[in-house]
């Protein structure tokens, strides 16, 4: 199985140690994309499996072989570049044949490659042409190209979407999930960019300061994210976060905050949390809005809709931090106007623990 | 901007005081170049009489028949195309390789091989010690002594060395996934993606070769061996001190005069060919090689 | 908490690392990582090695050889073999008045180079900013830079041409005149003048290409704010051009400065004659008439080591100021 795997995997500059020892095992075919902001150390984990970066400790498995002191190109992986690093001197058919150049195939196998890759990938009609004449979206497809004419065990993408424009992201994104499907190659990808993570991944590996926050399915990250980092990461508008302490009530556990309560789901770890400090992670997606009218709502102070077709965003203020919503338009817009406050379903409520950021244990959204 | 029309009154002065003061300059550059040409082709009587202003008087090409004819010119110019040839891509063999590792993040003791070559643009032991080594190395009287010692030029490792690091590093890396090693790599990818500046490299080291004399007149003393323009050296700055055999030379056809000058525009005509080239890549070369770590 | 079923790998709870434990495993494997490193890379090292090994036999080993300053040199003992004598070159040198003028003519020169050759291409430069004929500027600029590609011989041979005193153009000119022909090579008080221009007719085209590349990286809508606020182009000149170019100007005015042992002394062994080496004869001239051409290699040395020491200071020296006036380094 060409599977990869991580054990322990530690990248040191000297004294400084920007990755503190990832474990992560990538299954046969699967897609897995590393996540987190700039500096989270995902490009250099990335860059460790290439063999681009020597490994400052632990191992790396690709296929069952040990390949820590592996030369890149004998580790049968193929890398996609964020700027492409397409050869500007060197036409499509010829950036595409370098690798079998270097190695020596023979004249009919690149020929051969060179033309399937180029219609699988669309770009039979540009094979004459320089890198500098093609559009953002074709280089894109090139350096795809490049990398899958080789047939490599295990694909590695480096944020490869970051220079294109949105259109052409989300247009490629697709593409690149198709391209997955039809070869099956074993697929690792970073981005900082969340939306590509949740659309492309199998498996979502967020990632902070040099350490694995949370490995899962995308909406099992995004429905039990296990610490404030990942909760405030995944989503977008992000989770909201509101302080508040947990009190003893009629029907189980209420979080209160200032004049505030709300009901909360009925597990062990928040029974036994009575009089605990925490924070409530509150998806602007998952509430509902309410008026006047409704009683056991919590109030917050309207500031700015911003309508967006089908959906709108209020923006809110709740005790003086930012509070935002997501809401259906169709059919409430008259509502909307009115509103004063929401409610919101309490198994929806995710409680973390307000010192350290861990989410209470327990609590689990069914997908 | 560039619409007149817009222009003050003031302005339109100055633009035009501005041209004038610039022409001047420009002739005044251009103008040495024209005497040289034309005195080559007068007479030796009027060249003697300093009758040449501008255009040749009394044309004639006796002198360039003159010149031509002195085997010596032709062994020295022979011999600065083998040093111009021999000592340029000698140059590139040293420095495009050189300047390549140095430009690489993943070599080791990187700064302190940088600071090494770097050294020898600040600190230089000086003639004597230089040519006491050439001699100690047998290469006085050589036409590699003068091809190898002079090949490898801070400057020039420099300023292919910051070209090298001003290409992203993931041609390289993307080159070494691909299966290149280093070799395949600089050949294949950074030289292509470099041809500017190693055509800049190279110009600048064709220049300094073709016009190069100090040391060749000090390393150099059989004829057979010398350059161009130790032989030039020798016929216009030694011979001229001479009055009594510049005179000897005069005829009505040529004189010591003409010939220099016929000499002169021979030798400048290679630079000349090249000269489009160099002007194409000198400015781009200097700015990249000046100012940077 | 649930976790994917399928995933076998560890949670986030025991991924707590203990980078003192990695610390440790990592130290004692140093010689295998360099081992690796070398395994890897191996090929850079043999691309470095031939510019090293040159750098260590033409440059390196001279400075080596440099040793002969202090010693009394004999070809047949060779570097290493010869007596060591200390200073005794140096005070000869410091007592000798042809050294000691040598490095006056230096400084002076020098000086004048400076003073009349520093400022041609800054005006140079401005001036053909102001130009709006592209087609003027483009081959004038063809023309100015020229002469920086002629070899020192052909100039000195336009030099000695021009200010021959029976046919140069110069005598020529001077007799429309009526003044007398002057042997302008054989005078003292003429080198000077004729070095110090012919560098500036050679160099200051050329020299003009920094200053262009400076004005070319102002911000157009500097110019075209001044213009709508009704500036003229002398003004703009002086306001917005001038200052925008100030920290190129200072840097190069700084390099020169260090530089200013470095008189192009190729072309004084070309121009000068023994009539003349009171106002011409510098340092590195007198080097090379001492050791090269009258064998006094230890002498000469000496000299030589007292002219790379002070220029090395002057050059180090240039380069922190303007490293600190600029931020960048020069080389």
């Amino acid at each position: 199985m060409s599977g990869v795997s991580l054990k322990g995997i530690v990248k040191a500059y000297g004294a400084l140690q920007v990755v503190h020892g990832i474990d992560l095992e990538v299954q046969e075919k699967e897609f897995v994309v590393l996540v987190g902001p700039s500096g989270c150390g995902k490009s250099t984990t990335l860059r460790m499996i290439a063999g681009l970066e020597e490994i400052s400790d632990g191992d790396l498995t690709i296929d069952g072989r040990h390949v820590n002191r592996v030369a890149p190109k004998d580790r049968d992986v193929a890398m996609v570049f964020q700027n492409y690093a397409l050869y500007p001197h060197l036409n499509v058919a010829d950036n595409i044949a370098f690798g079998l150049r270097i190695r020596k195939e023979s004249k009919e196998t690149i020929a051969s490659s060179v033309e399937e890759v180029g219609g699988i990938l669309g770009l039979t009609p540009y094979l004459e042409r320089r890198p500098a004449d093609l559009s953002g979206g074709q280089r894109q497809r090139v350096a795809m190209g490049r990398a899958i004419v080789r047939r490599p065990k295990v694909f590695l993408f480096d944020e490869p979407l970051s220079n294109l424009d949105a259109k052409l992201r989300t247009q490629m994104r697709a593409e690149i999930k198709r391209l997955h499907k039809r070869l099956g190659v074993t697929s690792i990808y970073v981005t900082h960019d969340q939306v590509e993570a949740m659309t492309l991944a199998d498996r979502i590996v967020v990632m902070h300061d040099g350490r694995i926050e949370q490995i899962g399915s995308p909406m099992e990250l995004f429905l039990n994210p296990v610490n404030t980092f990942v909760a405030g990461f995944l989503g977008s508008p992000p989770m909201n976060m509101v302080n508040a302490r947990i009190v003893a009530g009629d029907l189980g556990p209420v979080a209160e905050f200032g004049d505030n309560k709300i009901q909360l789901d009925q597990v062990a770890s928040l029974q036994n949390s009575v009089g605990q400090d925490v924070v409530l992670g509150i998806r602007p997606e998952f509430v509902t809005v309410a008026d006047d009218t409704v009683p056991h709502r919590v109030s917050v102070e309207v500031d700015l809709i911003e309508t967006l077709g089908s959906e709108a965003l209020i923006h809110a203020s709740l005790q003086g931090d930012p509070f935002v919503i997501r809401t259906e338009t169709v059919g409430q817009m008259n509502v909307l106007d009115g509103i004063s406050g929401f409610t919101i379903a309490p198994h929806l409520i995710r409680v973390f623990d307000a010192k350290t950021g861990v989410s209470l244990p327990g609590q689990a959204v069914g997908q | 901007m560039a619409n007149m029309n817009l222009y003050s009154r003031g302005d339109k002065l100055f633009v035009i005081v501005n041209m004038v003061l610039l022409g001047l300059f420009t002739i005044s550059t251009l103008y040495p170049f024209i005497y040289i040409a034309s005195l080559s082709m007068s007479t030796g009587f009027e060249a003697r009489a300093g009758n040449v202003i501008l255009t040749p008087v009394g044309f004639t090409l006796e002198a360039y028949k003159q010149v031509l004819s002195e085997p010596q010119f032709w062994i020295s110019y022979r011999n600065t195309f083998i040093y111009t040839i021999g000592g340029v891509l000698m140059s590139l063999a040293f420095i495009i390789p050189g300047a390549y590792a140095l430009s690489r993040p993943q070599l080791y003791g990187r700064r302190f091989w940088n600071l090494a070559v770097a050294f020898t643009m600040w600190f230089n032991a000086g003639l004597i010690p230089f040519f006491l080594n050439m001699r100690d190395l047998g290469l006085l009287d050589s036409y590699f002594g003068i091809i190898i010692g002079f090949a490898v030029n801070g400057f020039n490792i420099i300023l292919l060395r910051n070209f090298f690091e001003a290409i992203p590093q993931s041609f390289e890396e993307a080159a070494r996934m691909d299966g290149a090693n280093e070799f395949q790599v600089l050949w294949k990818v950074y030289m292509p993606l470099s041809k500017p500046a190693i055509a800049t490299v190279a110009l600048f080291c064709i220049v300094s070769r073709w016009n190069g004399f100090f040391w060749a007149m000090v390393l150099l003393q059989d004829e057979d061996k010398i350059p161009l323009q130790v032989y030039l050296r020798h016929v216009i700055v030694e011979l001229s001190d001479d009055e009594e055999f510049a005179t000897t030379l005069l005829t009505s056809a040529y004189s010591f005069e003409t010939v220099s000058a016929a000499i002169i525009v021979c030798s400048i005509i290679p630079i000349l060919l090249i000269y489009p080239f160099l002007q194409k890549y000198f400015s781009k070369g200097i700015l990249l090689g000046g100012v940077k770590e | 908490m649930s976790t994917d079923p399928d995933f076998t790998g560890p949670t986030t709870e025991n991924l707590v690392f203990d980078a003192a434990e990695a610390q440790r495993r990592r130290r004692g494997s140093t010689l295998v990582r360099i081992g690796d490193h070398l395994k890897r890379e191996w090929q850079l090292y043999a691309m470095l090695l031939p510019t090293i090994l040159w750098l260590i036999i033409f440059l390196y080993k001279p400075m080596y050889g440099l040793q002969i300053a202090f010693k009394d040199y004999s070809i047949f003992r060779g570097v290493a073999d010869s007596p060591w004598i200390g200073l005794e070159h140096f005070n000869t040198l410091f007592n000798n008045d042809q050294f000691l003028r040598a490095v006056k003519n230096t400084v002076i020169i020098s000086f004048y180079s400076l003073l009349f050759g520093f400022p041609m291409p800054i005006l140079l430069a401005l001036m053909f900013n102001e130009v709006l004929n592209q087609t003027f500027k483009k081959s004038a600029q063809t023309i100015v830079y020229l002469p920086h590609f002629i070899s020192s011989v052909i100039i000195a041979g336009i030099v000695i041409t021009a200010f021959s005193p029976s046919a140069g153009i110069v005598n020529t000119v001077l007799g429309w005149l009526g003044i007398d022909s002057i042997y302008f090579l054989t005078k003292p008080e003429w080198f000077r003048p004729i070095f110090v221009g012919t560098g500036i007719w050679q160099e200051a085209g050329f020299q003009s290409i920094v200053y262009l590349a400076a004005i070319a990286g102002v911000s157009p809508t500097l110019y075209e704010s001044a213009v709508v606020d009704g500036a003229s182009r002398w003004q703009m000149m002086w306001k917005i051009t001038v200052p925008s170019i100030m920290p190129t100007i200072i840097i190069m005015l700084i390099i020169r400065i260090g530089n200013i042992l470095e008189v192009s002394f190729e072309m004084i062994i070309l121009l000068y004659q023994p009539a003349t080496y009171e106002t011409a004869d510098v340092v590195n001239t007198f080097i090379y008439r001492q050791g090269l051409q009258g064998g006094q290699y230890d002498f000469a040395a000496a000299a030589g080591l007292f002219n790379a020491v002070v220029a090395f200071v002057l050059v180090m020296t240039a380069n922190t100021i303007s490293k600190r006036y600029s931020r960048t380094s020069l080389w």
